[in-house]
């Protein structure tokens, strides 16, 4: 029998002094550079129900950032978005089955993943600890604006309802749901499974399991840049991110989650400054987090805060 | 050798052959410390871009008792010079000719690759478990050698007549491919009956385990039914839980008890026992 998780874990991270200062830079950084969308059709993909396109823009440091955009071939002249971030190792799917339900949906790549790791490749395993030591050039940091400026591109639709977005996703998609939902203000609703990237000193003292795993074989191999790699990952810690966040937003979590323990996600969840918050948990369920019970849940969620116009 | 993915218990070597082509795969292969022989475990290439060391959520400690060899097919990282699979896409490439169709020279890939394992020195030829969806399931079949079979059909089960009830990927490739092309339908289903799992199962003599879908899902057990029958070893169908926990420990406990590796919580994630 498993053993129980204390849902009131303490996570040991602390926020740096200069968090917001560091983010504002990178966001001054990021507005410098034009979005450049292009959006070209995939006949292939493409039905009588659902459009399908190909999407690249622009985001930090210049990198081409691929996605999948898909909505409905009959829809009305505004329709609400969701945003859909990619867990680690996962390929970003085609989001058919959000157009279906009546959204537009854009699927990100951030850098490193396929079809956008011809700028930025540090493979996988690796892209958790590439330049792990510099907060400047740390992964994430290209990373999480680049799922962020997936928004800019939904606001640059016309079809979109600016007023009506949302985001989500699972595991690494999960702690970027986190961060976008912080970091946006024009997000209107977040669901968060299973969230990754929450906790990282925490979860591998906890776990010892690939992704996080990759910090452990860092760290075996420079033992001395132990506190370097904490202060580093304090910066993009979505506890650290959560007293941002303030649209409704869900969490679901499996109490027996094997990659992202759920200790951190107690601890996250506690940190969320939104009021209008619940978190779901699962036991019997590890990194899957409840997803066949659960996806309804979000459906629901989702309808209520996004279907219906204001 | 690895030295950042090495530790005090196994060590860590990336790995190159040539397969059929010729074609140059990658590899990563883990040895446990001490004394062998060891039982070994093959994840054969996946339908996903990334190639993992071992599969996401598996406790580093398994390396500590298995051999593990985890192969890139052509197309997957590592292995995509020149050929660079999209995922969408792998699954369709070529369909309508068998004799270039991708998975002819993924399947020989896959055959590779236990060939290479075989080769270890390390190994106990009386424990080597093949794991994968479609493709574990054929390439104990083709190659004889692995003693135990753990397969999660997804690809090559009655795809044509299976397709047209799902909307998910990675079987609504076969939808997308005949909405745009409904003229290659014929050459689409002779290219798939050389993938089958059904022509395949009364050559796999190794003990195996067939990871079903959920009652009521696509490939569930009931489904699956035939091919169980068809298998000439020994079968055991799991029907999942829809729960990663509960199907990831049965599959653990399974091949731990095949293996004859009898503490096994002390090769489990942490959050499983």
């Amino acid at each position: 029998m498993p053993k129980a998780v204390p849902v009131d874990y303490q996570s040991t991270v602390k926020k740096p002094d200069d968090f917001d200062a560091f983010w504002d830079g990178v966001l001054q950084q990021a507005a410098a550079i034009p979005l450049e969308p292009e959006m070209i059709p995939d006949p292939l993909r493409t039905s009588a129900e659902v459009e399908v396109f190909q999407v690249f823009y622009t985001s930090i440091e210049h990198v081409r950032i691929a996605a999948w955009y898909c909505r409905p071939a009959r829809r009305a002249e505004r329709i609400p978005a969701v945003l859909l971030l990619p867990g680690y190792q996962a390929d970003p799917p085609i989001p058919k089955e959000w157009a279906r339900k009546g959204y537009g949906a854009l699927s990100v790549a951030p850098r490193g993943k396929l079809r956008s790791h011809r700028q930025f490749n540090p493979g996988y395993p690796n892209l958790l600890t590439y330049n792990i030591v510099d907060r400047h050039t740390y992964t994430y940091r290209g990373f999480y604006v680049d799922s962020w400026r997936g928004i800019d591109f939904l606001l640059s639709r016309p079809e979109v309802d600016p007023a009506r977005l949302g985001v989500t996703g699972s595991s690494q998609g999960g702690g970027l749901t986190i961060t976008t939902a912080a970091m946006r203000p024009e997000i209107r609703a977040a669901a968060a499974g299973a969230p990754y990237l929450c906790g990282f000193m925490d979860a591998i003292a906890l776990t010892h399991t690939y992704p996080y795993e990759e910090i452990n074989d860092f760290l075996r191999a420079h033992p001395d840049s132990r506190r370097t790699v904490e202060e580093t990952v304090a910066y993009f810690d979505g506890i650290n991110f959560a007293d941002k966040i303030t649209c409704p937003i869900i969490v679901n979590i499996g109490l027996q989650d094997n990659v992202c323990p759920p200790e951190t996600g107690y601890a996250l969840f506690n940190r969320i400054r939104a009021t209008d918050k619940q978190l779901y948990t699962y036991d019997g369920h590890g990194h899957d987090a409840g997803r066949y019970k659960h996806n309804a849940i979000v459906d629901r969620f989702f309808a209520q805060h996004l279907l219906s116009e204001r | 050798m690895l030295p950042l993915r090495s530790t005090d218990f196994a060590t860590l070597y990336s790995v190159r052959l040539t397969s059929l082509g010729p074609y140059r795969l990658f590899g990563y292969l883990s040895i446990p410390t001490g004394d062998g022989p060891f039982p070994a475990i093959y994840y054969v290439p996946k339908y996903q871009s990334v190639l993992e060391i071992i599969p996401q959520g598996t406790a580093n400690l398994q390396r500590s008792r298995y051999i593990t060899f985890a192969l890139a097919g052509r197309g997957q990282r590592n292995a995509d010079t020149p050929y660079a699979a999209m995922f969408p896409g792998l699954l369709t490439d070529g369909i309508d000719q068998a004799a270039s169709y991708i998975f002819r020279g993924i399947v020989a890939d896959s055959v590779r690759g236990l060939q290479f394992l075989l080769t270890r020195r390390e190994l106990d030829p009386k424990r080597v478990v093949v794991v994968g969806n479609d493709t574990a399931l054929i390439t104990a079949a083709l190659q004889p050698g692995a003693t135990h079979v753990v397969t999660a059909p997804a690809l090559f089960y009655n795809t044509a007549e299976l397709a047209p009830q799902t909307q998910a990927y990675p079987l609504e490739e076969i939808n997308d491919y005949l909405r745009a092309f409904p003229d290659r339908a014929e050459a689409v289903r002779r290219t798939l009956a050389y993938y089958d799992l059904r022509a395949f199962a009364s050559h796999l003599s190794a003990t195996t385990l067939i990871m079903a879908g959920a009652p009521g899902s696509l490939l569930d057990a009931p489904t699956l039914e035939p091919l169980v029958r068809a298998i000439q070893g020994p079968v055991t169908v799991y029907a999942s839980e829809q729960s990663s926990y509960k199907d990831g420990l049965y599959t653990e406990q399974w091949m731990a008890a095949q293996c004859g590796i009898t503490d096994l919580q002390s090769i489990l994630s942490e959050h499983w026992w």
